[in-house]
Protein backbone atom coordinates (compact mmCIF):
# COMPACT_ATOMS: atom_id res chain seq x y z
CA UNK A 1 0.00 0.00 0.00
CA UNK A 2 1.30 2.90 -0.84
CA UNK A 3 2.36 5.58 2.18
CA UNK A 4 2.37 9.19 1.13
CA UNK A 5 4.92 10.94 3.19
CA UNK A 6 4.46 14.83 1.92
CA UNK A 7 0.71 14.57 2.75
CA UNK A 8 1.02 12.48 6.28
CA UNK A 9 3.76 14.59 7.42
CA UNK A 10 1.32 17.98 6.49
CA UNK A 11 -1.28 16.02 8.36
CA UNK A 12 1.05 15.11 11.26
CA UNK A 13 2.33 18.73 12.14
CA UNK A 14 -1.87 19.44 12.03
CA UNK A 15 -1.92 16.88 14.49
CA UNK A 16 0.17 17.87 16.58
CA UNK A 17 -0.55 21.55 16.76
CA UNK A 18 -4.54 20.06 17.19
CA UNK A 19 -3.15 18.10 20.52
CA UNK A 20 -0.76 20.99 21.84
CA UNK A 21 -3.79 23.31 21.61
CA UNK A 22 -6.24 21.27 23.21
CA UNK A 23 -4.09 20.42 26.39
CA UNK A 24 -2.22 23.21 27.03
CA UNK A 25 -5.03 25.79 26.95
CA UNK A 26 -7.02 23.64 29.05
CA UNK A 27 -4.06 23.76 31.65
CA UNK A 28 -4.01 27.71 31.06
CA UNK A 29 -7.28 27.60 31.95
CA UNK A 30 -7.75 25.66 34.74
CA UNK A 31 -4.74 28.05 36.55
CA UNK A 32 -6.50 30.85 35.46
CA UNK A 33 -9.81 29.33 37.49
CA UNK A 34 -7.57 28.63 40.62
CA UNK A 35 -6.19 31.95 40.43
CA UNK A 36 -9.15 33.84 40.38
CA UNK A 37 -10.70 31.45 42.68
CA UNK A 38 -7.71 32.24 45.27
CA UNK A 39 -8.06 35.99 44.87
CA UNK A 40 -12.08 36.14 45.05
CA UNK B 1 -27.42 16.81 4.61
CA UNK B 2 -28.62 14.40 6.94
CA UNK B 3 -30.56 15.55 10.59
CA UNK B 4 -27.84 13.91 13.00
CA UNK B 5 -25.46 16.69 10.69
CA UNK B 6 -28.17 19.47 11.87
CA UNK B 7 -28.04 18.13 15.56
CA UNK B 8 -24.33 18.06 15.42
CA UNK B 9 -24.26 21.89 14.39
CA UNK B 10 -27.02 23.19 16.66
CA UNK B 11 -25.43 21.02 19.47
CA UNK B 12 -21.95 22.68 18.55
CA UNK B 13 -23.80 26.41 18.45
CA UNK B 14 -25.43 25.66 21.77
CA UNK B 15 -21.87 24.73 23.60
CA UNK B 16 -20.34 27.38 21.67
CA UNK B 17 -23.30 29.88 23.89
CA UNK B 18 -22.96 27.64 27.19
CA UNK B 19 -19.08 28.51 27.16
CA UNK B 20 -18.92 31.88 26.18
CA UNK B 21 -21.84 32.35 28.74
CA UNK B 22 -19.71 30.74 31.43
CA UNK B 23 -17.29 33.99 31.40
CA UNK B 24 -19.95 36.13 32.52
CA UNK B 25 -18.84 35.67 36.23
CA UNK B 26 -14.93 36.48 35.11
CA UNK B 27 -15.45 40.07 33.54
CA UNK B 28 -15.99 42.50 36.71
CA UNK B 29 -14.56 45.76 34.83
CA UNK B 30 -14.25 47.32 31.20
CA UNK B 31 -10.53 45.71 30.86
CA UNK B 32 -12.33 42.36 31.61
CA UNK B 33 -14.45 43.01 29.37
CA UNK B 34 -12.25 44.61 26.27
CA UNK B 35 -8.72 42.96 26.91
CA UNK B 36 -10.00 40.08 29.29
CA UNK B 37 -8.06 41.78 31.99
CA UNK B 38 -5.05 41.69 30.35
CA UNK B 39 -4.39 37.89 31.31
CA UNK B 40 -4.45 35.71 28.20
CA UNK B 41 -1.35 33.69 28.30
CA UNK B 42 0.54 32.94 24.79
CA UNK B 43 -1.16 29.82 23.53
CA UNK B 44 -4.47 31.14 24.62
CA UNK B 45 -3.32 34.00 22.88
CA UNK B 46 -2.07 32.08 19.51
CA UNK B 47 -5.06 30.37 19.23
CA UNK B 48 -7.32 33.44 19.92
CA UNK B 49 -5.32 35.35 16.54
CA UNK B 50 -5.20 31.88 14.60
CA UNK B 51 -8.77 32.09 14.82
CA UNK B 52 -9.26 35.64 14.10
CA UNK B 53 -6.87 35.31 11.33
CA UNK B 54 -8.75 32.26 9.58
CA UNK B 55 -12.13 32.44 8.48
CA UNK B 56 -14.80 31.64 5.60
CA UNK B 57 -12.51 33.16 2.97
CA UNK B 58 -9.98 30.85 4.25
CA UNK B 59 -11.49 27.66 3.57
CA UNK B 60 -13.67 28.20 0.48
CA UNK B 61 -12.83 31.78 -0.81
CA UNK B 62 -8.91 30.24 -0.89
CA UNK B 63 -9.04 27.29 -1.49
CA UNK B 64 -11.76 28.12 -4.21
CA UNK B 65 -8.45 30.57 -5.38
CA UNK B 66 -6.34 27.36 -5.37
CA UNK B 67 -8.75 25.54 -7.47
CA UNK B 68 -8.15 27.90 -10.30
CA UNK B 69 -5.14 29.51 -9.92
CA UNK B 70 -2.95 26.76 -8.16
CA UNK B 71 -1.13 26.31 -4.84
CA UNK B 72 0.70 30.37 -5.07
CA UNK B 73 -2.32 31.94 -3.21
CA UNK B 74 -0.79 30.08 0.10
CA UNK B 75 1.45 32.68 -0.05
CA UNK B 76 -1.13 34.96 1.02
CA UNK B 77 -1.76 33.18 4.59
CA UNK B 78 1.65 32.66 4.95
CA UNK B 79 3.06 36.41 4.35
CA UNK B 80 0.52 37.27 6.50
CA UNK B 81 1.63 35.24 9.03
CA UNK B 82 5.12 36.41 8.42
CA UNK B 83 3.72 40.14 8.81
CA UNK B 84 2.09 38.95 12.47
CA UNK B 85 5.56 37.85 13.27
CA UNK B 86 7.30 41.02 12.51
CA UNK B 87 4.58 43.05 14.10
CA UNK B 88 4.80 40.70 17.13
CA UNK B 89 8.14 41.19 17.47
CA UNK B 90 8.51 45.02 16.95
CA UNK B 91 5.61 46.78 17.01
CA UNK B 92 2.28 45.54 19.07
CA UNK B 93 4.65 45.36 22.38
CA UNK B 94 5.15 48.75 22.43
CA UNK B 95 1.36 49.25 22.04
CA UNK B 96 1.13 46.56 25.19
CA UNK B 97 2.77 48.65 27.13
CA UNK B 98 1.43 51.87 26.57
CA UNK B 99 -1.89 49.95 27.90
CA UNK B 100 -3.96 51.32 25.36
CA UNK B 101 -6.95 48.99 24.03
CA UNK B 102 -7.33 50.71 20.55
CA UNK B 103 -5.38 52.23 17.83
CA UNK B 104 -7.22 55.59 17.84
CA UNK B 105 -6.31 55.67 22.21
CA UNK B 106 -2.74 55.20 20.62
CA UNK B 107 -3.42 57.95 18.53
CA UNK B 108 -4.49 60.04 21.48
CA UNK B 109 -1.32 59.44 23.12
CA UNK B 110 0.95 60.04 20.23
CA UNK B 111 -1.05 62.95 18.51
CA UNK B 112 -4.22 64.31 19.58
CA UNK B 113 -7.91 64.08 20.75
CA UNK B 114 -8.51 65.26 16.88
CA UNK B 115 -6.99 62.19 15.01
CA UNK B 116 -8.47 60.06 17.78
CA UNK B 117 -11.86 60.82 17.66
CA UNK B 118 -11.20 60.65 13.12
CA UNK B 119 -9.72 57.60 13.08
CA UNK B 120 -12.46 56.10 15.72
CA UNK B 121 -15.45 56.96 13.92
CA UNK B 122 -14.24 55.93 10.60
CA UNK B 123 -13.34 52.20 12.39
CA UNK B 124 -16.34 51.92 13.66
CA UNK B 125 -18.57 52.34 10.60
CA UNK B 126 -15.79 49.90 9.19
CA UNK B 127 -16.39 47.22 11.63
CA UNK B 128 -19.82 47.74 11.81
CA UNK B 129 -20.37 46.87 8.08
CA UNK B 130 -17.59 44.16 7.58
CA UNK B 131 -19.67 42.23 10.83
CA UNK B 132 -22.63 42.75 8.18
CA UNK B 133 -20.47 41.14 5.34
CA UNK B 134 -19.22 38.15 7.64
CA UNK B 135 -22.64 37.46 8.86
CA UNK B 136 -23.68 37.14 5.19
CA UNK B 137 -21.34 35.19 4.39
CA UNK B 138 -22.01 32.63 7.25
CA UNK B 139 -25.38 32.74 6.39
CA UNK B 140 -24.67 31.93 2.76
CA UNK B 141 -22.74 28.75 3.28
CA UNK B 142 -24.78 27.31 5.62
CA UNK B 143 -27.77 27.44 3.38
CA UNK B 144 -25.64 25.87 0.56
CA UNK B 145 -24.06 23.12 2.71
CA UNK B 146 -27.16 22.25 5.14
CA UNK B 147 -30.02 22.78 2.73
CA UNK B 148 -31.59 24.65 5.30
CA UNK B 149 -32.24 27.53 2.76
CA UNK B 150 -33.95 30.43 5.17
CA UNK B 151 -31.95 33.17 5.31
CA UNK B 152 -33.37 34.43 8.30
CA UNK B 153 -33.38 31.40 10.55
CA UNK B 154 -29.31 31.10 10.09
CA UNK B 155 -29.06 35.27 10.64
CA UNK B 156 -30.77 34.86 13.83
CA UNK B 157 -28.88 31.62 14.70
CA UNK B 158 -25.76 33.10 14.26
CA UNK B 159 -26.38 36.63 15.28
CA UNK B 160 -27.55 35.33 18.45
CA UNK B 161 -25.53 33.06 19.43
CA UNK B 162 -22.51 35.59 19.01
CA UNK B 163 -23.94 38.61 20.55
CA UNK B 164 -25.02 36.87 23.74
CA UNK B 165 -22.19 35.35 24.66
CA UNK B 166 -19.85 38.79 24.04
CA UNK B 167 -22.49 40.86 25.82
CA UNK B 168 -22.05 38.35 28.65
CA UNK B 169 -18.18 37.58 29.15
CA UNK B 170 -16.71 40.23 26.24
CA UNK B 171 -13.00 39.19 25.91
CA UNK B 172 -13.08 36.59 28.11
CA UNK B 173 -15.59 34.46 26.17
CA UNK B 174 -14.23 35.63 22.98
CA UNK B 175 -10.66 34.00 23.87
CA UNK B 176 -11.70 30.74 25.15
CA UNK B 177 -14.85 30.07 22.42
CA UNK B 178 -12.02 31.21 20.26
CA UNK B 179 -9.63 28.13 21.37
CA UNK B 180 -12.83 25.64 21.10
CA UNK B 181 -13.10 27.20 17.14
CA UNK B 182 -9.80 27.12 16.70
CA UNK B 183 -9.79 22.95 17.56
CA UNK B 184 -12.71 22.52 15.36
CA UNK B 185 -11.28 24.29 12.63
CA UNK B 186 -8.39 22.08 12.74
CA UNK B 187 -10.34 18.80 13.42
CA UNK B 188 -12.49 19.54 10.34
CA UNK B 189 -9.23 20.48 8.21
CA UNK B 190 -7.22 17.20 9.32
CA UNK B 191 -11.25 14.90 8.51
CA UNK B 192 -10.97 16.46 4.78
CA UNK B 193 -7.19 16.61 3.68
CA UNK B 194 -6.40 12.80 3.21
CA UNK B 195 -9.94 12.20 2.10
CA UNK B 196 -9.62 14.47 -0.33
CA UNK B 197 -5.64 13.60 -1.45
CA UNK B 198 -6.80 9.41 -1.65
CA UNK B 199 -8.86 10.49 -4.03
CA UNK B 200 -6.58 12.04 -6.61
CA UNK B 201 -4.14 9.05 -5.80
CA UNK B 202 -1.80 11.34 -3.02
CA UNK B 203 0.50 13.77 -3.75
CA UNK B 204 1.92 11.65 -6.91
CA UNK B 205 -1.40 11.93 -8.67
CA UNK B 206 -1.86 15.06 -7.60
CA UNK B 207 1.81 16.61 -9.15
CA UNK B 208 0.66 13.98 -12.35
CA UNK B 209 -2.71 15.22 -13.01
CA UNK B 210 -2.43 19.60 -12.68
CA UNK B 211 -0.19 21.69 -14.69
CA UNK B 212 3.06 22.53 -13.58
CA UNK B 213 2.30 26.11 -12.75
CA UNK B 214 -0.30 24.82 -10.07
CA UNK B 215 1.95 23.42 -8.16
CA UNK B 216 4.92 26.58 -8.16
CA UNK B 217 5.14 28.34 -5.12
CA UNK B 218 6.35 31.59 -6.76
CA UNK B 219 5.41 31.81 -10.12
CA UNK B 220 7.15 34.24 -13.10
CA UNK B 221 3.41 34.96 -14.52
CA UNK B 222 0.06 34.82 -13.70
CA UNK B 223 -2.46 36.81 -11.53
CA UNK B 224 -0.22 35.46 -7.88
CA UNK B 225 3.22 35.78 -8.87
CA UNK B 226 5.95 37.21 -7.25
CA UNK B 227 5.28 40.53 -7.18
CA UNK B 228 1.88 39.56 -5.50
CA UNK B 229 3.92 38.11 -2.46
CA UNK B 230 5.85 41.08 -2.07
CA UNK B 231 2.65 43.53 -2.22
CA UNK B 232 0.69 40.65 -0.15
CA UNK B 233 3.43 40.49 2.43
CA UNK B 234 3.49 44.98 2.78
CA UNK B 235 -0.27 45.21 3.32
CA UNK B 236 -0.17 42.15 5.62
CA UNK B 237 2.51 44.28 7.85
CA UNK B 238 0.11 47.00 7.85
CA UNK B 239 -2.73 44.93 8.56
CA UNK B 240 -0.64 42.87 11.41
CA UNK B 241 -0.16 46.51 12.38
CA UNK B 242 -3.68 48.56 12.67
CA UNK B 243 -6.29 46.05 12.41
CA UNK B 244 -8.77 46.45 15.63
CA UNK B 245 -9.61 42.94 15.67
CA UNK B 246 -6.46 41.62 16.18
CA UNK B 247 -4.71 44.18 17.64
CA UNK B 248 -7.32 43.81 20.60
CA UNK B 249 -7.15 40.03 21.15
CA UNK B 250 -2.98 41.24 21.72
CA UNK B 251 -3.67 43.76 23.75
CA UNK B 252 -5.30 40.68 26.19
CA UNK B 253 -2.01 39.39 26.40
CA UNK B 254 -0.83 39.14 30.54
CA UNK B 255 2.47 40.99 29.31
CA UNK B 256 4.87 42.31 26.84
CA UNK B 257 6.63 39.53 26.42
CA UNK B 258 2.87 37.27 26.21
CA UNK B 259 2.18 39.42 23.34
CA UNK B 260 5.38 38.40 21.20
CA UNK B 261 5.28 35.02 21.86
CA UNK B 262 1.60 34.69 21.08
CA UNK B 263 1.98 36.77 18.31
CA UNK B 264 5.06 34.52 16.78
CA UNK B 265 3.15 31.58 17.60
CA UNK B 266 -0.01 32.68 15.90
CA UNK B 267 2.03 32.78 12.67
CA UNK B 268 3.77 29.37 13.10
CA UNK B 269 0.46 27.32 13.70
CA UNK B 270 -1.64 28.61 10.81
CA UNK B 271 1.30 28.26 8.41
CA UNK B 272 0.87 24.27 8.19
CA UNK B 273 -2.55 24.81 8.63
CA UNK B 274 -3.21 27.04 5.48
CA UNK B 275 -1.82 23.77 3.27
CA UNK B 276 -4.70 21.73 5.48
CA UNK B 277 -7.25 23.57 3.51
CA UNK B 278 -5.58 24.33 -0.29
CA UNK B 279 -4.63 21.22 -1.09
CA UNK B 280 -8.12 20.00 -0.70
CA UNK B 281 -8.50 23.37 -3.23
CA UNK B 282 -6.10 21.42 -5.37
CA UNK B 283 -7.68 17.81 -5.32
CA UNK B 284 -11.03 19.60 -6.20
CA UNK B 285 -9.15 20.95 -9.50
CA UNK B 286 -8.69 17.37 -10.47
CA UNK B 287 -11.97 15.69 -9.12
CA UNK B 288 -13.99 18.41 -10.60
CA UNK B 289 -12.32 20.53 -13.33
CA UNK B 290 -14.72 23.55 -15.34
CA UNK B 291 -16.59 24.75 -12.19
CA UNK B 292 -17.52 28.15 -13.29
CA UNK B 293 -17.39 29.13 -9.59
CA UNK B 294 -14.69 28.26 -7.89
CA UNK B 295 -15.99 29.14 -4.65
CA UNK B 296 -17.92 26.23 -5.28
CA UNK B 297 -15.14 23.56 -5.28
CA UNK B 298 -14.95 22.79 -1.44
CA UNK B 299 -18.79 22.69 -0.47
CA UNK B 300 -19.09 20.18 -3.63
CA UNK B 301 -16.00 18.14 -2.43
CA UNK B 302 -17.10 18.27 1.05
CA UNK B 303 -21.03 17.41 0.54
CA UNK B 304 -19.59 14.56 -2.18
CA UNK B 305 -17.06 12.74 -0.39
CA UNK B 306 -17.64 13.51 3.41
CA UNK B 307 -20.60 10.65 5.12
CA UNK B 308 -22.99 11.74 7.92
CA UNK B 309 -21.80 12.74 10.97
CA UNK B 310 -18.70 13.69 9.98
CA UNK B 311 -19.86 16.52 7.47
CA UNK B 312 -21.54 17.63 10.64
CA UNK B 313 -17.95 18.04 11.82
CA UNK B 314 -16.27 19.88 9.23
CA UNK B 315 -19.44 22.13 9.11
CA UNK B 316 -19.27 22.61 13.17
CA UNK B 317 -15.10 24.18 11.72
CA UNK B 318 -16.68 26.28 9.30
CA UNK B 319 -19.12 27.87 11.31
CA UNK B 320 -16.18 28.24 13.82
CA UNK B 321 -14.41 30.12 11.35
CA UNK B 322 -17.01 32.94 11.13
CA UNK B 323 -18.26 33.08 14.90
CA UNK B 324 -14.94 34.06 16.29
CA UNK B 325 -14.84 36.90 13.79
CA UNK B 326 -17.83 38.31 14.43
CA UNK B 327 -17.38 37.52 18.13
CA UNK B 328 -14.30 39.78 18.05
CA UNK B 329 -15.62 42.43 15.85
CA UNK B 330 -18.28 43.23 17.80
CA UNK B 331 -16.37 43.37 20.93
CA UNK B 332 -13.70 45.99 18.66
CA UNK B 333 -16.80 48.60 17.74
CA UNK B 334 -18.14 48.08 21.57
CA UNK B 335 -14.78 49.06 22.68
CA UNK B 336 -13.86 52.08 20.51
CA UNK B 337 -17.11 53.28 21.09
CA UNK B 338 -16.92 53.30 24.59
CA UNK B 339 -12.82 53.99 24.59
CA UNK B 340 -13.22 56.72 21.76
CA UNK B 341 -16.11 57.88 21.48
CA UNK B 342 -18.52 57.97 24.33
CA UNK B 343 -15.18 58.32 27.33
CA UNK B 344 -13.51 61.42 25.43
CA UNK B 345 -17.32 63.09 24.83
CA UNK B 346 -18.44 63.13 29.13
CA UNK B 347 -17.18 65.80 30.92
CA UNK B 348 -16.21 63.71 33.78
CA UNK B 349 -14.59 60.44 34.05
CA UNK B 350 -17.21 57.56 33.61
CA UNK B 351 -17.35 54.53 36.48
CA UNK B 352 -15.94 51.31 35.42
CA UNK B 353 -19.89 50.00 36.49
CA UNK B 354 -21.00 52.92 33.78
CA UNK B 355 -18.21 52.18 31.04
CA UNK B 356 -19.02 47.86 31.38
CA UNK B 357 -22.83 48.73 30.85
CA UNK B 358 -22.33 50.96 27.89
CA UNK B 359 -19.69 48.39 26.47
CA UNK B 360 -22.19 45.70 26.79
CA UNK B 361 -25.53 47.75 25.16
CA UNK B 362 -23.22 48.92 22.63
CA UNK B 363 -22.42 45.25 21.81
CA UNK B 364 -26.28 44.57 21.98
CA UNK B 365 -27.36 47.79 19.51
CA UNK B 366 -23.87 46.72 16.84
CA UNK B 367 -25.30 43.51 16.67
CA UNK B 368 -28.57 44.72 15.83
CA UNK B 369 -26.72 46.89 12.96
CA UNK B 370 -25.21 43.59 11.67
CA UNK B 371 -28.40 41.75 11.53
CA UNK B 372 -29.52 44.69 9.88
CA UNK B 373 -26.49 45.15 7.61
CA UNK B 374 -26.31 41.19 6.20
CA UNK B 375 -30.44 41.34 5.50
CA UNK B 376 -28.82 44.69 2.98
CA UNK B 377 -25.70 42.99 2.13
CA UNK B 378 -27.90 41.25 -1.34
CA UNK B 379 -29.21 44.19 -2.23
CA UNK B 380 -26.39 46.35 -2.24
CA UNK B 381 -24.53 44.19 -4.95
CA UNK B 382 -21.37 46.02 -6.53
CA UNK B 383 -21.57 48.64 -3.43
CA UNK B 384 -20.27 46.05 -1.05
CA UNK B 385 -17.54 45.71 -3.23
CA UNK B 386 -16.84 49.23 -3.57
CA UNK B 387 -17.49 49.76 0.33
CA UNK B 388 -14.61 47.44 1.24
CA UNK B 389 -12.09 48.84 -1.55
CA UNK B 390 -12.77 52.39 0.61
CA UNK B 391 -12.08 50.57 3.72
CA UNK B 392 -8.90 49.38 2.37
CA UNK B 393 -7.48 52.20 0.95
CA UNK B 394 -8.08 53.92 4.06
CA UNK B 395 -6.05 51.15 6.02
CA UNK B 396 -2.69 51.98 4.18
CA UNK B 397 -2.41 55.77 5.40
CA UNK B 398 -3.30 54.83 8.77
CA UNK B 399 -0.34 52.49 8.79
CA UNK B 400 1.98 55.36 7.81
CA UNK B 401 0.36 57.86 10.24
CA UNK B 402 0.62 55.51 13.22
CA UNK B 403 3.23 53.29 12.78
CA UNK B 404 6.01 54.59 10.33
CA UNK B 405 5.75 58.38 11.49
CA UNK B 406 3.93 57.76 14.70
CA UNK B 407 6.56 55.35 15.93
CA UNK B 408 9.92 56.40 13.83
CA UNK B 409 10.01 60.41 13.76
CA UNK B 410 9.02 63.01 16.65
CA UNK B 411 8.75 65.96 14.11
CA UNK B 412 5.45 64.01 13.21
CA UNK B 413 2.97 66.75 14.17
CA UNK B 414 -0.86 66.18 14.94
CA UNK B 415 -1.90 68.43 12.32
CA UNK B 416 -0.08 66.49 9.30
CA UNK B 417 -1.09 63.20 10.77
CA UNK B 418 -4.53 64.62 10.54
CA UNK B 419 -4.18 65.92 6.79
CA UNK B 420 -1.85 63.05 5.75
CA UNK B 421 -3.99 60.56 6.73
CA UNK B 422 -6.92 62.54 5.07
CA UNK B 423 -4.99 63.50 1.76
CA UNK B 424 -3.80 59.30 1.41
CA UNK B 425 -7.22 58.22 1.95
CA UNK B 426 -8.71 60.73 -0.65
CA UNK B 427 -5.67 59.88 -3.51
CA UNK B 428 -6.88 56.49 -2.80
CA UNK B 429 -10.54 57.22 -3.52
CA UNK B 430 -9.48 58.98 -6.23
CA UNK B 431 -7.43 56.46 -7.83
CA UNK B 432 -9.47 53.90 -7.98
CA UNK B 433 -12.50 55.04 -8.78
CA UNK B 434 -11.49 58.74 -11.06
CA UNK B 435 -8.41 57.08 -12.53
CA UNK B 436 -9.33 53.01 -12.49
CA UNK B 437 -6.69 51.84 -10.93
CA UNK B 438 -6.16 48.75 -9.71
CA UNK B 439 -5.97 47.57 -5.92
CA UNK B 440 -2.37 47.32 -5.44
CA UNK B 441 -1.62 50.55 -7.53
CA UNK B 442 -4.55 52.40 -5.00
CA UNK B 443 -3.33 51.29 -2.12
CA UNK B 444 0.48 52.18 -3.27
CA UNK B 445 -0.94 55.55 -4.23
CA UNK B 446 -2.49 55.99 -0.54
CA UNK B 447 0.40 55.64 1.15
CA UNK B 448 2.63 57.49 -1.31
CA UNK B 449 0.73 60.46 -0.36
CA UNK B 450 0.42 60.20 2.88
CA UNK B 451 4.18 59.01 3.17
CA UNK B 452 5.02 62.83 1.38
CA UNK B 453 2.22 65.23 2.46
CA UNK B 454 2.60 64.23 6.33
CA UNK B 455 6.31 65.55 6.82
CA UNK B 456 5.62 68.62 4.50
CA UNK B 457 2.70 69.28 6.84
CA UNK B 458 5.01 68.54 9.81
CA UNK B 459 7.38 70.93 8.81
CA UNK B 460 5.45 73.95 8.98
CA UNK B 461 3.59 72.59 11.99
CA UNK B 462 4.29 73.17 15.87
CA UNK B 463 6.17 70.55 17.28
CA UNK B 464 4.58 67.90 19.76
CA UNK B 465 5.35 68.59 23.12
CA UNK B 466 8.45 66.45 24.55
CA UNK B 467 6.64 64.73 27.46
CA UNK B 468 3.89 63.63 25.32
CA UNK B 469 6.79 61.77 22.91
CA UNK B 470 8.50 61.01 25.99
CA UNK B 471 6.02 58.60 27.19
CA UNK B 472 5.52 57.20 23.53
CA UNK B 473 9.46 56.68 23.29
CA UNK B 474 9.99 55.00 26.50
CA UNK B 475 7.49 52.26 25.36
CA UNK B 476 10.03 51.15 23.03
CA UNK B 477 12.28 50.01 25.25
CA UNK B 478 10.67 49.26 28.59
CA UNK B 479 6.77 49.54 30.53
CA UNK B 480 6.87 49.99 34.37
CA UNK B 481 4.99 46.81 34.71
CA UNK B 482 8.22 45.36 33.12
CA UNK B 483 10.54 47.69 35.42
CA UNK B 484 8.95 45.92 38.73
CA UNK B 485 8.70 42.67 37.57
CA UNK B 486 12.68 42.58 36.28
CA UNK B 487 11.17 40.57 32.71
CA UNK B 488 11.90 42.82 30.22
CA UNK B 489 11.23 42.41 26.95
CA UNK B 490 13.92 43.83 24.44
CA UNK B 491 12.52 44.64 20.89
CA UNK B 492 16.57 45.08 20.09
CA UNK B 493 18.10 42.03 21.90
CA UNK B 494 20.58 42.78 24.31
CA UNK B 495 22.22 39.18 25.29
CA UNK B 496 24.09 36.87 22.46
CA UNK B 497 21.51 34.20 22.22
CA UNK B 498 18.97 37.12 21.25
CA UNK B 499 21.52 38.56 18.95
CA UNK B 500 21.81 35.31 17.34
CA UNK B 501 18.40 34.68 16.73
CA UNK B 502 17.66 37.87 15.14
CA UNK B 503 20.47 37.13 12.84
CA UNK B 504 19.07 34.18 12.13
CA UNK B 505 15.39 35.86 11.76
CA UNK B 506 17.10 38.48 8.99
CA UNK B 507 19.14 35.91 7.51
CA UNK B 508 15.57 33.69 7.18
CA UNK B 509 13.89 36.99 5.38
CA UNK B 510 16.79 37.75 2.85
CA UNK B 511 16.81 34.11 1.74
CA UNK B 512 13.25 34.53 1.15
CA UNK B 513 13.00 37.68 -0.59
CA UNK B 514 16.25 36.16 -2.51
CA UNK B 515 13.96 33.31 -3.43
CA UNK B 516 10.67 35.20 -4.35
CA UNK B 517 13.30 37.37 -6.28
CA UNK B 518 14.67 34.79 -7.77
CA UNK B 519 11.01 33.42 -8.99
CA UNK B 520 11.00 36.29 -11.48
CA UNK B 521 13.29 34.97 -14.05
CA UNK B 522 11.61 31.52 -13.61
CA UNK B 523 14.26 30.01 -11.73
CA UNK B 524 13.52 25.90 -10.38
CA UNK B 525 14.83 26.71 -7.10
CA UNK B 526 13.08 29.81 -6.00
CA UNK B 527 9.99 28.39 -4.38
CA UNK B 528 12.13 26.28 -2.15
CA UNK B 529 14.64 29.04 -1.80
CA UNK B 530 11.65 31.16 -0.88
CA UNK B 531 10.09 28.22 1.86
CA UNK B 532 12.90 27.93 3.52
CA UNK B 533 13.78 31.19 4.17
CA UNK B 534 10.15 31.50 5.80
CA UNK B 535 10.73 28.64 7.72
CA UNK B 536 14.62 29.94 9.30
CA UNK B 537 12.39 33.19 9.51
CA UNK B 538 9.91 31.59 12.36
CA UNK B 539 12.60 29.55 14.03
CA UNK B 540 14.73 32.93 14.21
CA UNK B 541 11.33 34.22 15.72
CA UNK B 542 10.78 31.46 17.76
CA UNK B 543 14.28 31.48 19.42
CA UNK B 544 13.82 35.07 20.17
CA UNK B 545 10.86 34.72 22.12
CA UNK B 546 11.45 32.17 23.83
CA UNK B 547 15.45 31.48 24.25
CA UNK B 548 16.33 34.72 25.13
Amino acid sequence: MYFDWITWSIWSLGFIILVMWIVIPLKEFFKLKKDRDEDS
Amino acid sequence: MAVIDIVIVLVFLGLTFVVGSFFYKWVGDPDDFMVAGRKLTPFILAAVIAATNVNLYSFIGQAGVAYKHGIAILWQTWTGNMAIVFSGLFIIPIMRRLRVKTIPEFLERRYDKRVRTLVGVLWIFRLAFWLGVVLYTAVVAAQAITGIESFAFWIFVFAIVAIVYTVLGGMWAIAFTDVIQFVFMLVGALIVLPMAMAAVGWMPGLIDKLPEHALTLVREEGTYNWKFILAIFLLGIQWASVDQGLLQRAFGAESTRTVAKGLVLAGIITTPFALLWNLPGLAAAVLYPGLENADQAIPILLADMLPSVVLGLVLCGLISSQLSTISGNLNGVATLFTNDIYESLRSRKATNKEVLMIARIMTGIVGIFMIGFAFLVPMLGGAVEAYLTVIGIMDMPLFIVAIVYGLLWKRATSTAALVGYLSGAAAGIIGKFFLGFDFNSTTFLGAAVALIVTPLVSMITKPESIEKLAIVWRAKTISDEEETSGDVYHIIPKTLKGRLAMTVFASGFILFLIGVFMGSGGFAMASWIAVIGMVIYFVGGLIRVYAE
